[in-house]
């Protein structure tokens, strides 16, 4: 019976843990995508104000 | 009868382009026999349970080398825009899919029909009890490969890494038909009656049937849009 | 807005019946008879299962929709709905093997659900390789569709011939199905973790979908910067 619970929570640690994982991802992917962003905003600008000059 | 017939032009356009060139059917043997012989340092070719698997192992072989032709199968045509010549002309996308399916199908089927004998000689099997079946089986199997590897050999076509992707996506797709047709094959070699494994029959004829109607179905948005 | 909202509202929920779970399974469910402790990870396993195995189908019909609408949305709904769908199927797996360890005594037992659900995250990772060599949108939504269509038919009819494969070669004893003789006090945390798991991933789908449209958003922009 011990080594049942022993394995349960292995059981429930894997699933939190891919969940957790899972969404640190997301979350890191989003902070790059937040960063994209304004970094090609930032040049769609500057290419605008390059072409009215 | 005109959607066959456009069909077997393109067919006979890429069987004939193969006899010339004999590209496929050699690299496809060569590698064939090259599995036959790692196998052979695998398993133990003399013993009793390798004439059992001997039906899987042949099966193996024939999903392998089959790749090499199924991959040559849309890869061909990119040299010098032939895919757009083919798109733009007045062959519908089902037609030349299934034009590509007979040849692929022949094209397998003469390199199975090539290694077989190795084969027999090699693992010293005896197939002679059911040839017949065997042949149906075999052209059921075969028929299920090449549907499937050309439909995805379409629609790698024009990716970056076609020769990486192609394997990778048609072998989980292909395992249902690989399990047919190895379940049968394994019992006709050891003469096993057939009447228990009818469900591999029927197994493999849905196969055929369900991926040939959806790859049919499907073709068209894979290669125009 | 709305969405950030739906997303918050979700999570939240889905954690707390999470968490009121957890208490129910933990200390209220006496244990199984036969399995002892282990078999509270089926609390886990079987939602992360059915859940994992809808999403997928909900996926194809997005790609279909896309199909018929050209709509890009319906592409990046399904390509979240997949990646969510993947990622609970993973957890499947992991705690399959986890009790099959215990039950069985074998980490691996190659029988129908797990050989199956094993293939279909074969087939799905290669669903995102091929999303990732595709840089067109319209193209790779196309052929995403096509392959999704083509995956989720396909693990039905693997799924029946390796159980009909294990009928001919039997493995280890399989009948583990509990729900013949679950007693009812043990069934409903089940359904609600399924609730609470339908309601994580529709956080995660959304979240996922924001993503996808701020990433189009940025090739857009990406594409209009080179016109000059």
């Amino acid at each position: 019976m011990d080594r049942n619970f022993e394995y349960m929570f292995y059981g429930f640690t894997a699933a939190w843990l891919i969940v957790i994982v899972y969404v640190i991802w997301i979350a890191l992917r989003e902070r790059r995508l937040r960063d994209e962003l304004d970094r090609v905003k930032r040049m769609v600008e500057d290419q605008e104000r390059e072409a009215k000059k | 009868m005109n959607f066959l017939r456009q069909a077997l032009a393109v067919a006979a356009k890429d069987l004939r382009s193969e006899i010339r060139s004999k590209e496929s059917i050699n690299a496809s043997v060569a590698f064939a026999l090259v599995i036959l012989l790692l196998f052979s340092f695998a398993f133990d070719p003399t013993s009793d349970e390798v004439r059992e698997m001997a039906g899987g192992l042949l099966w193996l072989v024939f999903a392998f080398a089959g790749t090499l032709i199924l991959n040559r199968s849309f890869a061909r045509e990119l040299v010098n825009d032939c895919l757009d010549a083919l798109l733009a002309s007045p062959v519908s996308g089902a037609q030349l899919f299934l034009g590509k399916v007979i040849a692929n199908f022949v094209i397998l089927m003469v390199v199975e029909a090539l290694c077989i004998p190795v084969f027999t000689i090699f693992y010293n099997v005896h197939w002679t009890q059911s040839i017949g079946l065997l042949f149906v089986v075999m052209l059921l199997g075969t028929w299920g490969l090449t549907v499937i590897g050309t439909l995805f050999s379409a629609m790698t076509v024009n990716l970056r890494l076609r020769e990486l992707m192609l394997p990778m996506l048609v072998y989980p797709m292909m395992i249902p038909a690989l399990m047919g047709a190895i379940q049968l094959s394994r019992v006709l070699v050891a003469g096993e009656p057939i009447a228990d494994n009818q469900i591999w029959f029927r197994l493999l004829v849905a196969f055929d049937v369900i991926f040939s109607l959806l790859a049919l179905a499907l073709v068209e948005t894979v290669l125009v849009g | 807005m709305m969405r950030t909202k739906l997303i918050i509202l979700f999570s939240v929920l889905a954690g707390g019946l999470l968490a009121w779970n957890l208490h129910t399974i933990f200390i209220k469910v006496p244990d199984e008879a036969s399995q002892g402790a282990i078999f509270r990870v089926f609390y886990f396993h079987f939602p992360a299962a059915v859940t994992s195995f809808t999403c997928f189908f909900v996926a194809m019909f997005s790609g279909l929709v896309y199909l018929r609408k050209r709509d890009l949305r319906y592409d990046a709904a399904a390509a979240a709905i997949n990646e969510v769908a993947f990622t609970f199927a993973l957890i499947t797996l992991i705690t399959g093997m986890i009790w099959g360890r215990i039950i069985w005594g074998i980490w691996w037992a190659w029988d129908p659900r797990i050989t199956s659900y094993f293939i279909c995250l074969l087939m799905y990772f290669g669903y995102f390789m091929m999303r990732r060599a595709i840089d067109e949108p319209h193209r790779r939504a196309r052929l995403s569709a096509v392959l999704s269509v083509l995956a989720s038919v396909d693990i039905v009819i693997v799924w029946k011939s390796i159980e009909w494969f294990r009928t001919q070669h039997p493995g280890p004893v399989l009948e583990i199905r509990g729900g013949g003789g679950m007693a009812p006090g043990m069934e409903a945390p089940l359904f609600w973790n399924v609730l609470a798991f339908l309601m994580l991933e529709t956080a995660l789908i959304l979240v996922r979908m924001r993503q996808q449209g701020i990433q189009s958003e940025i090739e857009s922009l990406r594409r209009y910067a080179h016109a000059f």
